[in-house]
């Protein structure tokens, strides 16, 4: 696999290829010269690559430089291609990989805004990222930009919104709505009740971690706030990281540890599913849903706070194992609660299963095709409810995951309805899991000491499978006992850009069940996208009309 | 159906009943590997600041105010109650209790502040033991340190030895604003 793919890099882009470059089993690096990296990509994508997401760091301290990887999972093969290249910071243009690959419109926009990188041919090269009255020309990931600049603000700059298609109006939703749960600007473009096309600005609660932790912090503390990325599936990010550090610095953890990260992974995971199950029927407006899904989560909850000293942020992986060791007692404990778990949460399946009033809301609902689904890169339980067969967890198994039996659910409905059938599936797995991973795990250590520095500037990438869908890290070690470069993609950065085809032609009334239905996260994703369906003639809204349409909005019964 | 799924659903909210605790007046107390506030133990802590290197919170400061005192500040309000600080101390000087009620209105009740009388001999970060095979968090800020504790900043500047100018600057120290 790996000797086909780079006889057909020598082929096709001759001296363009200036290294590949194995790093570990599973991850390939491929330096390219800049002019070649569209056709790079195209040859990945070819050989059966998903694209998972972009990486721009800033290089200007050593050679003058801006790099960007694209990175591409082989899900096939268990491989990780990254195509890397670099363009000089005075001149820091480079063709697009967007017509090609739509899912990594974002992963540019992104370093277009933090790294004033330009990409030739862009479809939409908009901000995504900063804030509208951020001072052009300030790119605040390069490194002579101080992690605490606070540039003045400015007043009436706004984001110009896309051109609202032909004959439909302009239905502002957020950036405070009680259907999302965080701060986001949606503008849905609807002609009577159907949606024609939407626009979406978000990325308003851009916190800057990435930065912080590039700049301030050590190795060590970057786990703890790494899992305040999400509120949700924080060990996720934790557990990330501390792999991605792992493998850049050649660590071995304990077999114990992994089997720990394993279990806390898989209740995160069953306490996740529990909270959307009850978010979404609360979002379709049946209460009793939420209120139930709800109760049994909750024992979940209190289990963890004995578990790890917290309910959430869990506080457990560290680089190098984890913190807090699983007894016998303990693991008892969680034998009991998970079982009640099981038998509660089968007693809602059953009757929820052939209610036919959440039927008429979720079937056929947010439909898209699987080759729509493939074609932008879904993950997670959105992509396995559309008939695609992706779980990081069995593609590229990490931890003690390759120990462990379990099936990935998948369904081809591809509507709402089978994400909710996905999740509550793998909700029964999740307790699979657990169980397996308290009958095998080994006696030993949980943490190893660091005897050796971890070495400058080296590259990894690790994937966790998070309850959303894979969440990727990218680390390039540094000299200061922290990063040079972290990058963090959250699964709903990607499952966020098809949002905009899933509603589609569907009814105004059922946006917010369609949004909830790819368990959105804003916080982790914080970034931006505009998706233009159709073109239309020019119309842009001044800020007074926005202003006049949420009022008009408000009053509506 | 439809009726049959009521029917379930009926019995699926009557078996459980009403779960929800009459908190305040009914206790919910925390179990006892619960992490909440650290509380400090100042005959135990030997001012290494090892804590305050390691707290990812950024909320332990540390400020030499002349050769030999040093104030340690713990400032609740930004604490994410991780326990890193109770980890890395070589004196077991912290304790996490059980304590998460801590709404206050008055930022310095939930704050701790330690005043140590300090011997020169053991500012220099060699007593911080714990660790010293770990070199992922061997301690970065050694010597005297200059935090400025009203406005809760810490100031990632040390010197070997006491810099009156160094305080006096840090003094002044002003967070970016608009
Ligand atoms: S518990 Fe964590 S956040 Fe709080 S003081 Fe200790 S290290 Fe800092
Ligand atoms: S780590 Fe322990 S001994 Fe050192 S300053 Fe903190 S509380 Fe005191």
């Amino acid at each position: 696999m790996r000797k086909e793919l780079e006889a057909q890099f020598a082929v096709q882009l001759h001296d363009a290829v200036v290294c590949v470059e194995k790093t570990d089993q599973r991850t390939i690096f491929i330096d390219v010269k800049r002019e070649a990296i569209r056709r790079a990509a195209r040859i990945v994508t070819d050989a059966g690559g998903r694209y998972m997401c972009g990486v721009g760091y800033d290089n200007i301290a050593r050679d003058g430089t801006l790099g960007m990887v694209h990175t591409f999972s082989m899900d096939q093969n268990d491989y990780f291609i990254c195509i890397r290249t670099k363009v000089s910071a005075i001149d820091p243009v480079m063709e697009s990989i967007t017509p090609d690959l739509p899912s990594a419109g974002w992963s540019e926009r992104e370093f277009m805004d933090m790294l004033g990188m330009q990409f030739t041919n862009h479809p939409k090269p908009k901000r995504l990222v900063l804030a509208d009255d951020w001072p052009a020309g300030i790119y605040p990931l390069r490194k002579e930009v101080p992690y605490d600049l606070v540039p003045p603000g400015a007043e009436d700059v706004a984001y110009q919104l896309d051109e609202a298609p032909p004959g439909t109006r302009v239905v502002p939703i957020g950036p405070f709505h009680p259907s999302l749960h965080e701060p986001e600007h949606f503008a849905v473009y609807v002609d009577g009740e159907t949606i024609k096309g939407c626009d979406y600005r978000g990325f308003m609660t851009h916190r800057g971690i990435e930065k912080l932790c590039q700049t301030q912090v050590s190795y060590n503390e970057v786990p703890f706030i790494a899992e305040r990325i999400c509120g949700i599936c924080g060990s996720v990010h934790a557990t990330a990281f501390s792999q991605a550090v792992e493998s850049a610095g050649g660590i071995k953890i304990p077999r114990r540890a992994e089997y720990i990260r394993t279990l806390m992974l898989e209740i995160e995971r069953i306490h996740s599913h529990l909270l959307w199950l009850g978010v979404a029927g609360h979002l379709i407006g049946f209460d009793t849903v939420f209120m139930q899904a709800w109760r049994v989560r909750e024992q979940l909850m209190w289990l963890c706070e004995r578990l790890t000293g917290n309910r959430k942020t869990y506080g457990m992986v560290l680089i190098g194992g984890v913190r807090r060791d699983i007894t016998s007692a303990i693991a008892d404990d969680i034998r009991a609660v998970v079982k009640k778990i099981e038998e509660e949460l089968r007693v809602i399946h059953r009757a929820i299963e052939k209610d036919s009033s959440i039927h008429k809301r979720t079937k056929g609902v947010g439909t898209i095709t699987k080759e729509e689904a493939i074609a932008w890169g879904l993950i997670g339980p959105v992509a396995r409810a559309r008939g695609v067969d992706v779980d990081a967890r069995r593609d590229h198994p990490y931890a003690a995951y390759n120990d462990m039996k379990f099936d990935v659910p998948v369904l081809t409905d591809c509507d709402v309805w089978s994400t909710l059938v996905v999740r509550v599936l793998e909700t029964y797995e999740a307790i699979r899991i657990i169980h397996q991973v308290l009958d095998k795990m080994p006696s030993g250590e949980i943490f190893v000491e660091l005897k050796d520095k971890i070495p400058a500037l080296r590259h990894a990438i690790t994937t966790v499978e998070a309850p959303r869908g894979e969440s990727t890290h990218y680390v390039i070690t540094g000299e200061d006992n922290r990063p040079d470069r972290w990058r963090v993609r959250a699964p709903t950065y990607t499952n966020l850009q098809a949002v905009p085809l899933m509603l589609l032609n569907e009814q105004f009334g059922d946006f917010p069940i369609i949004m909830g239905s790819i368990d959105p996260c804003f916080s982790c994703t914080d970034r931006v996208a505009v998706i233009d369906l159709q073109s239309g003639k020019a119309r842009s809204m001044t800020r007074r009309e926005l202003e006049f349409l949420s009022r008009e909005q408000l009053h509506r019964p | 159906m439809w009726i049959t799924s009521k029917i379930k659903q009926i019995l699926m909210v009557m078996k459980p009943g009403i779960v929800t605790l009459d908190y305040p007046r009914q206790p919910a107390p925390a179990p006892t590997t619960f992490r909440g506030q650290p509380v400090w133990d100042h005959h135990k802590c030997l001012g290494c600041g090892g804590c305050a290197n390691h707290c990812p919170a950024r909320c332990i400061l540390t400020r030499d105010v002349c050769q030999e005192l040093r104030v340690m500040l713990y400032d609740g309000s930004r604490c994410t109650y991780c326990g890193r600080c109770a980890d890395v101390c070589p004196e077991d000087a912290i304790t996490m209790s059980n304590n998460f009620q801590t709404a206050c209105d008055d930022k310095n009740d939930i704050t701790t502040r330690l005043e140590l009388f300090m011997l020169t001999c053991q500012r220099c970060g060699r007593c911080y033991e714990m660790e010293k095979t770990n070199v992922i968090d061997r301690m970065e800020l050694r010597g005297f340190r200059y935090d400025n504790l009203e406005r809760r900043a810490l100031i990632r500047r040390t010197t070997d030895t006491f810099s009156p100018e160094t305080l006096a600057a840090t003094e002044q120290y002003q967070r970016p604003s608009r």
